[in-house]
């Protein structure tokens, strides 16, 4: 087998009495695409920042964190050389252009001006921003601020890339476009780590999935495995209101699960002729029968209620 | 994959320090122009106004003594600025060190790249202050050449000190406590518009434990070209309190950029 990129063993991170990552484990092979799914206030963006040493973590004596073979307790500088990061904010320098920006960081990274100025172009371009070069941050939309953001993530051909909610707040062009792009990079050998809290996105992206919910890992795996695995094949939502009332109190058939959270009843079993059945009578418009996806499985794991950090 | 090495210290350092002239660089007229226009406005003021009443301070011009000191407030200010407003904006409002944390640099490369940079900022003040006084004729070009350097020590330990007070700043409009509460006074009790042996003798003392006393000392030095041993201890003064307040701004502001 072949040495893993990322390997964390029993990690713990606290912030006074909130337990932000909770025993954590997990590994990630080279070449892979891995997602962190939770929501907010899981712990994702601790853990993004405790792999490239940006937060410190609970110092125990059985936790274990390894990137390309280094502790980013000690060697952050080497993992960072060797990684690139897209932070959850785009934190661009608006005192400088789209060129000035990128050119910083290759100096941060030793590169030369020539190397820069090649890479640079070629990044732009791959991202379809060249006619930006010389545009002022400001002027960007934001879709354009989260492209130059990857670019200059990727300026010094990292072997391990980790995105921090590349693509939220974003429209669907915008997102597709960097789903395409990433698909690219990984297939020429990229490692990526990419924390979401879209269902879709890590369903399109990932190789393996793993779910948090109060720091501890819900559960891990590749995603039509877990969703095979876990949850029914099918969902019927109702979606009118009057016929959500008269639905929430009839009687279930077996083969059947009903979840009546938030007054409108989700029905979830194996067989769509079961669910079709209590859709009759219903019109067109009140109901949505469906093949269930990811976030069918997130809510079941992490429940629909809010907690205090979301 | 990139052939390149880690950079080292230097190498991180510089491209910190690179970012800040990049910035600076960009308005080059607005940013390059007032160092030379502030002290064009105060020869007119001293010279036309101020200068009729106070001929002369310590055996010299009284323009040439307030010259003198202007070479380093300059230095002061600007570094001041540089690390307190300036700093905070890329803290807490850019989030400009977050994005470089995730490049190869570490807080202190951050901190002691913005301490550099705050030195040069601090020797181009006293250049252009030098080269308007020095066409003016007011100081007459001798070892005053050298006074930029003095402006480099003035702006790493203004910026090393304004560091450490940013570190304590939860808002941005507490530096005016800085500024009227340590800066002005400073200007005023160091020996820049009036010798600090003309204070009363108890306050001397209280005098030379103010930072900014140290820099006038030596630029004033340079100026008139009377050296002493006693500006030894000026320099290992300036340097002392750099390195003290700039090792507690790297610990602090580490506690800030890190979780």
């Amino acid at each position: 087998m072949t040495k893993p990129v990322i390997t964390v063993e029993h990690l713990h991170k606290s912030y006074g009495d909130l337990k932000a990552v909770d025993d954590l484990n997990f590994s990630i092979g080279p070449a892979d695409c891995f997602g962190f799914l939770g929501p907010n206030g899981a712990g994702k963006s601790t853990l993004m920042r405790i792999l490239y040493g940006t937060a410190e973590r609970e110092l125990r004596p059985e936790t274990r964190v390894d990137v390309f073979g280094f502790d980013p307790r000690t060697r952050e500088l080497d993992i960072k050389f060797l990684s690139g990061v897209v932070p959850q904010e785009n934190n661009l320098d608006e005192e400088l252009n789209v060129n000035q920006n990128l050119l910083v960081y290759s100096k941060f990274y030793g590169m030369t001006g020539r190397e820069a100025g090649e890479r640079i172009s070629s990044l732009l371009e791959f991202f379809e921003l060249s006619d930006k070069r010389k545009s002022k941050i400001r002027e960007l939309s934001g879709g354009m601020k989260r492209r130059l953001t990857i670019a200059r993530a990727l300026l010094h051909t990292p072997r391990l890339l980790i995105l921090d909610e590349p693509t939220t707040g974003l429209d669907p062009q915008v997102r597709h476009l960097i789903w395409d792009k990433l698909r690219e990079l990984k297939k020429e050998g990229l490692t990526v780590l990419i924390t979401t809290h879209y269902m879709d996105e890590a369903f399109q992206l990932c190789d393996t999935i793993l779910i948090m919910d109060k720091g501890r890992k819900a559960m891990e795996g590749p995603p039509q495995e877990l969703l095979d695995g876990n949850i029914e094949h099918y969902v019927l939502e109702i979606v009118g209101t009057d016929a959500a009332k008269n639905r929430s109190d009839a009687p279930v058939p077996d083969g059947v699960r009903v979840d009546l959270a938030h007054e409108r009843p989700v029905y979830y079993s194996n067989e769509a002729h079961l669910l079709r059945r209590i859709s009759k009578g219903l019109g067109h418009g009140e109901y949505h029968l469906r093949e269930s996806n990811l976030e069918d499985l997130f809510l079941k794991l992490t429940g629909r209620e809010l907690n205090e950090l979301q | 994959m990139n052939s390149n090495r880690l950079p080292s210290l230097s190498h991180r350092l510089y491209s910190v320090w690179f970012r800040h002239v990049l910035v600076y660089t960009r308005n080059i007229l607005s940013n390059g122009l007032p160092p030379f226009m502030d002290p064009l406005i105060f020869l007119a003021g001293v010279g036309l106004g101020l200068g009729k009443y106070i001929v002369s301070m310590e055996n010299m011009p009284y323009i040439q003594f307030l010259a003198s000191g202007l070479l380093v407030t300059s230095a002061m200010y600007t570094s001041a600025f540089e690390c307190t407003y300036g700093t905070f904006i890329r803290l807490e409002f850019d989030k400009v060190y977050d994005g470089m944390l995730a490049a190869p640099i570490t807080t202190s490369d951050l901190i002691l790249g913005e301490i550099l940079w705050a030195g040069t900022k601090g020797f181009f003040f006293s250049f252009a202050v030098l080269i308007m006084v020095s066409v003016f004729g007011v100081i007459p070009l001798s070892t005053s050449v050298f006074a930029p350097f003095v402006g480099f020590l003035t702006g790493i330990l203004f910026g090393a000190m304004s560091l450490l007070i940013t570190s304590f700043v939860k808002t941005i409009n507490h530096f005016s406590f800085y500024f009227t509460g340590v800066l002005s006074p400073m200007f005023f009790f160091s020996g820049v518009v009036f010798p600090v042996s003309s204070l009363p003798k108890v306050a001397q003392p209280i005098a030379w434990t103010l930072p900014l006393s140290h820099p006038v000392a030596l630029a004033r030095a340079l100026c008139t070209g009377r050296f002493h041993s006693g500006l030894l201890l000026n320099v290992l003064y300036i340097l002392a309190l750099t390195a003290l307040t700039g090792a507690f701004a790297v610990r602090r502001l580490r506690k800030r950029l890190v979780q």
